[in-house]
């Protein structure tokens, strides 16, 4: 039972936004809400003693959810006013915070209960003292499941949010919004006046994709990965047109050694979307390899924008990352990914072990 | 809008281009008076053609479209703008927040018929929020633009070695000369944080060209730079700080 969020307060817009575990009591589903449990209670209540006979049992109901009603409501109106104070503190001082808020409207209402019903005939302190106790005993055992209750409810939507945001992250680095629709506008542009490089365009998207899209732990040979970085060049060169150049230099490198799918094309794509796009006249991407000591290294070289001022993005950062962690889960050797930036250069070097590839190397 | 409306693309791929070309081509009423690549050739294109309309892509080197829109907007009689992107969440945002006019590749003729009809200026308030979204993204402008006779003078902001606010202006001191902006220091320092550093109440200097410190008879301390012989005097206030990026310079040459 999602609270409501109402546009037109002005103190939080937006109750799902802040991190408060406390649905917003503001809500006219929520008061609801909270008027029947309140209500369920003084059911409860009402129901529990046995000696008393059924007729009182209603007079007994009608006192007693009016009393509960009374704090339930107060208690209601008092956590939405302080909402924003409670949003500053931390969950559980929160939690604590709004429990004593309740006890201490549970603890009013008696005693505003109590001078208005016994004032004139009065009753013994002792009893004043009961009634109290007994009361505050009461909003005890049901205002702190109730917390609780909100609190893992929080904590369960929260971690679906962040599941599907994860989920929605990992589809887009894969799909890459950014490339496919360029691509596409490049396709859409040749289709009248060059349809067959339209085709070809089309055929190495769809084998870019159908790579992106499979499992990733699934293993190619180089020479596959290879082609796949040369496809995905095609295209780009479409793009680009003579800003983009590439020399390869990969004849040393042994075409039967294995990987894990896509580990070179990113650091190709990043070296262009970081490199080659943002520079006015383009640039040459240098992609060499050689084996030393069975171990693969393969260096992508890219020049850099002139312009000093623009940091670094965190985009790249994680792009590294992740092939990082897709080389040290991939490989049983040592493996080492090396980021070396100089005056209008961008290096990455990628070295990972000489497996040679076997039909049935699943592993 | 008349018919005979004058166009100008502005797009970095080649093949982009002659994609809008060829879809012009097919309406009626629309001249296309030039192809720019990047934000500065839209701005040299734009003082000599005057265009009606600028078909303006985001991503573009050197100058992207953002920093384009906002200097094209201090001319005169400043084009209407026309945003063109494949795929920038982050700008497109924007965008529909303000109501600015945009297109998403590939551009689809009959939606480009419509923004061509319905093309018009960019507000004051559209290019400032343009300018904070840009600010947010951490890409300040590389250029800075001033008014000048008939025109916008462009001058890449790695090469400006200081600002100096003097009543209403601000000099923009640079390798070829001065020109006058109206921009007040305060938001140039903050655009520029990276990049400038405070040293008086009324001077922003380019970190790259400070060089050191030279103090007078009178005990007043003046900036060095590495070009050209100004005076430029630190401030007491602002001396710490000066001092403290000097060592940091002399740290990192070691």
């Amino acid at each position: 039972m999602p609270a409501t969020p109402e546009p037109s307060r002005p103190s939080s817009p937006e109750p799902e936004q802040d991190n408060l575990f406390l649905p917003d009591f503001c809500g006219i589903r929520m008061v609801f809400l909270v008027v029947v449990i309140a209500e369920l209670a003084a059911i409860v209540i009402a129901l529990a003693p046995m000696e008393t006979p059924l007729t009182e049992r209603w007079a007994h109901l009608g006192l007693i959810s009016l009393f509960v009603q009374w704090a339930a409501l107060s208690s209601c109106a008092l956590l939405c006013l302080l909402r924003r104070q409670l949003c500053r503190l931390r969950p559980w001082q929160a939690g604590i915070a709004s429990y004593l808020l309740i006890l201490l409207v549970i603890a009013l209402v008696s005693e505003g209960a109590y001078w208005l019903v016994h004032y004139p005939g009065g009753m013994s302190a002792l009893w004043h003292a009961k009634f109290v106790a007994r009361n505050l005993l009461i909003g005890l055992i049901i205002a702190g499941p109730l917390l609780r209750y909100f609190y893992v409810q929080h904590q369960w939507r929260r971690q679906v949010r962040a599941e599907s945001e994860a989920r929605l992250q990992a589809l887009q680095s894969r799909i890459r919004p950014h490339f496919l629709f360029n691509s596409m506008n490049t396709i859409v542009s040749l289709i009248q006046h060059n349809p067959q490089q339209a085709e070809e365009a089309v055929e190495n998207l769809a084998d870019l994709f159908r790579a992106s899209l499979s499992d990733a732990r699934q293993r190619v040979t180089l020479d596959d990965e290879l082609a796949l970085c040369r496809r995905y060049l095609q295209i780009e060169k479409l793009r680009l047109g003579e800003r983009l150049d590439v020399h390869w230099q990969v004849d040393a490198l042994p075409g039967d050694a294995q990987l894990p799918a896509l580990l070179i094309q990113p650091l190709i794509e990043n070296a262009i979307y970081h490199g080659i796009e943002p520079r006015t006249d383009g640039g040459t991407i240098e992609i060499s390899g050689e084996l030393v000591d069975n171990q693969l290294q393969i260096t992508i070289d890219n020049p850099i924008p002139d312009n000093p001022a623009r940091p670094h993005s965190r985009g790249n950062q994680l792009a590294h990352e992740n092939i990082r962690d897709r080389l040290s889960a991939g490989f049983a050797g040592p493996t080492r990914l090396a980021l070396d930036q100089m005056d209008h250069h961008y290096k990455v070097c990628l070295s990972f072990p000489y497996e040679p590839w076997h039909e049935n190397s699943d592993r | 809008m008349s018919p005979g409306m004058k166009i100008l693309i502005a797009d970095d791929e080649p093949l982009a281009r002659s994609r809008l070309q060829s879809l012009l081509e097919d309406l009626n009423d629309w001249q296309v008076i030039g192809e720019a690549a990047n934000g500065r050739q839209v701005l040299e294109l734009v003082q000599q053609h005057q265009p009606d309309v600028v078909l303006l892509d985001i991503r573009m080197p050197g100058m992207d479209g953002m920093e384009a829109a906002e200097h094209l907007n201090k001319l005169p009689n400043p084009p209407a703008i026309i945003f063109t992107t494949a795929y920038d969440q982050y700008a497109l945002q924007a965008f529909k927040s303000h109501a600015v006019d945009y297109l998403l590749k590939p551009i689809k003729q009959q939606q480009l018929e419509q923004a061509l009809q319905a093309a018009t200026q960019l507000t004051r308030a559209q290019l400032q929020s343009l300018a904070q979204m840009q600010q947010e993204q951490d890409t300040p402008p590389l250029h800075i633009s001033a008014r000048v006779q008939g025109g916008v003078r462009l001058v890449p902001i790695n090469e400006v070695l200081y600002f100096l606010a003097e009543h209403k202006y601000v000099t923009v001191c640079y390798q070829d000369g001065e020109v006058l902006i109206e921009e007040p220091l305060k938001s140039l320092e903050q655009k520029f944080a990276d990049q400038f550093i405070r040293i008086h109440r009324n001077a922003l200097v380019a970190r790259q060209f400070i060089t050191g410190l030279r103090k007078d008879n009178e005990g007043r301390v003046f900036i060095q730079l590495r070009q050209g012989d100004h005076q430029l005097e630190v401030s007491r206030r602002h001396l710490p700080q000066v001092r403290e990026l000097l060592r940091s310079l002399s740290a990192a040459g070691d």
